[in-house]
């Protein structure tokens, strides 16, 4: 009959609970596991070759010949595409294989793009891919800058920025494609960084797509 | 401790008050039936959910076709689809007008703190199951918002320190069932967009049962009114189809249902982590409130700094509805003009809070002192 203070009754009755729910937290791990989408170890490899399965997260992409580089002679012209990478997944359809759109723009000066030659060389084309890094919708690339303050919030750009920019219809994001420190930078709305971009080669005068910037994938 | 919250329970537990159900005797008042137009509209968006299931395909090739045919070819599809979309609106409708009325009314104080968590806690499912909902669909306002509202519990993996478990992309990978908006996702949102009603139906039934509560207190001629306005309205205004879902193109502009418009301009005008927190903030605020608000009176003019908050919540979501459906957001002035204003009528909330307590305690301190209590004395009368 103590007042005060943990009698035996309550002790013993908290020890023992420390092996049921033991037991219980066993029972409901699995359970939480059924809920994570399941990789199939096999999916897109050639017999007999088994990569580790962290390697296997790893989205694979394919090389993609975008078009001569005399069809984006002119200054603020653009090219749309869509890339192909495929996923380690397992789907009721077995492969799983992802697109990412993107879109290439040539502009009328040089700048330092990460994508080409990992940024050593200034390039005039500049290739990002149109999945807005906010949240994940596909943005626009809008030569004529006026239809961004028409249509995607009002956005006036100053002087030296009138000319093709990029801008999501989700949430308003505007990215300046030709900025000369930064290719891609948010010039307003809610997006945390620039688009993700596209690594490419010139082989022949042909623009070859090589891969996406890791973790552009929405 | 233990015992306390037990006690604290068992009494709200008795007192529970989820459909309005104990309300019979104020029927007269459209207010009043709200309780009871909530499990209306749901049983009516059950019975005709289950209805569409027979003719629904659950595929991504085949869910906008399977609707196409619902909508146009299956003899009275266009009845039960329209019924199911509008009754869902008019539930969450009631929901959310019968938390407002709990809220200005102070009707969520003891002992009915449980039944104001409870109903919260139903308009967040409602959502969900709303949104869970129009993906099935599968047409371009499906796909892109389940597409941006996954993306933003990703950003939740900013959060210093519990942000390293990355349990906000757990939670997208987990709803998603895969790494995006594709087939997985599809049979999980049907899922859950099911299993939320049916399973919280069955456990609504069991409390009727087990407490012997009357489950309607609605007339035959009320029933009569709210069925023939959703089969007018559906007759009327036949539910939507949109474009069926396009992964590589994004829709300008881009709207979802007018519970969430709100929150999509809201989404436009704050960094993303914020996009995921501020809803967050939202909610706990809603299922806390009968603990914050720990003054006596029910009246609105009792809590002035709690109806200052609740005013505010009606006007932001009237008009950032407004502002998103005229397309009308500028990124670089408006978050500003949010700010000050919220910080400016929180203020104002405050100081009208504190002049009603100035003043209550004033005219304390005017009134007479009660004479000292004798046990089993009758109460003096007051004066004035």
């Amino acid at each position: 009959m103590a007042e005060r203070g943990v009698n035996r009754r309550t002790f013993l009755r908290a020890l023992s609970a420390i092996p049921v729910l033991g037991a219980l937290a066993a029972f409901a791990a699995p359970l939480l596991r059924y809920l994570k989408p399941n990789l199939d170890p096999g999916l897109g490899l050639p017999e007999g070759r088994l990569r580790s399965l962290a390697e296997m997260d790893l989205p694979q992409g394919e090389q993609l010949a975008l078009g001569r580089v005399e069809e984006l002679a002119e200054p603020w012209s653009s090219r749309i595409f869509v890339y192909t990478q495929r996923y380690a997944q397992y789907t009721p359809e077995q492969a799983r294989v992802a697109t990412i759109p993107g879109v290439a723009i040539r502009l009328p000066w040089k700048v330092s793009f990460p994508g080409f030659k990992q940024g050593e060389e200034p390039t005039d084309i500049v290739i990002f891919s149109r999945i807005c890094p906010h949240l994940g919708c596909i943005f626009n690339y809008v030569p004529n800058w006026r239809e961004v303050t028409a249509g995607y919030g009002g956005y006036v750009p100053p002087e030296e920025r009138r000319h093709g920019l990029m801008a999501c219809p989700c949430h308003l994001s505007i990215y300046d494609p030709a900025d000369r420190d930064r290719p891609g930078r948010v010039l307003s709305g809610p997006a945390p960084r620039p688009p993700y971009y596209f690594t490419y080669e010139i082989r022949d005068g042909v623009i070859v797509i090589t891969s996406a910037e890791p973790g552009g994938i929405a | 401790m233990l015992d306390r919250v037990r006690e604290w329970l068992r009494e709200r537990k008795e007192k529970l008050d989820l459909f309005d159900e104990t309300n019979v005797d104020r029927l007269d008042n459209p207010l009043y039936a709200l309780g009871h137009i909530v499990y209306f509209s749901w049983i009516v968006v059950f019975v005709t959910g289950v209805l569409l299931m027979i003719w629904y395909e659950p595929t991504t090739h085949g869910a906008y076709n399977s609707i196409l045919r619902i909508q146009h070819e299956v003899p009275l599809g266009w009845l039960i689809r329209g019924a199911h979309k509008y009754a869902a609106d008019m539930l969450i409708l009631a929901i959310m007008l019968r938390i407002y009325r709990m809220y200005f009314l102070g009707e969520y104080k003891r002992p009915n703190e449980l039944t104001w968590m409870i109903l919260f806690a139903s308009l967040v499912l409602a959502m969900i199951s709303g949104i869970t909902g129009y993906l099935l669909i599968w047409n371009q306002r499906a796909f892109w918002a389940a597409k941006t509202v996954l993306s933003v519990a990703v950003y939740l993996d900013q959060i210093p320190i519990i942000g390293a478990s990355k349990f906000g992309s757990a939670i997208a990978f987990i709803f998603l069932g895969g790494p995006a908006v594709g087939q997985g996702a599809l049979t999980r949102f049907y899922a859950i967009h099911f299993g939320i009603s049916a399973l919280l139906l069955i456990a609504v039934e069991l409390y009727f049962i087990f407490t012997r509560r009357k489950r309607f207190g609605l007339s035959p001629t009320a029933i009569v009114v709210l069925l023939l306005m959703i089969v007018a309205t559906s007759y009327i205004f036949p539910a939507e189809m949109g474009r069926r879902a396009d992964p590589n193109r994004t829709p300008l502009p881009i709207l979802s249902d007018w519970y969430f418009l709100a929150l999509y301009q809201y989404v436009k005008y704050t960094p993303p982590l914020w996009a995921g927190l501020g809803p967050g903030f939202l909610i706990t605020y809603g299922m806390l409130v009968p603990f914050l608000d720990r003054s006596k009176g029910r009246r609105p003019s009792e809590r002035p700094f709690f109806t200052v908050v609740g005013v505010m919540a009606l006007t932001y979501f009237v008009v950032f509805t407004t502002l998103i459906m005229f397309n009308i957001a500028v990124i670089d002035r408006d978050p500003h003009i949010v700010l000050v204003m919220t910080s400016v009528v929180l203020v104002i909330g405050l100081l009208l809070e504190l002049r009603y307590r100035r003043r209550r305690r004033a005219a304390e301190a005017a009134a007479p002192k009660p004479p000292p209590r004798v046990v089993g004395a009758r109460p003096a009368p007051t004066a004035g």
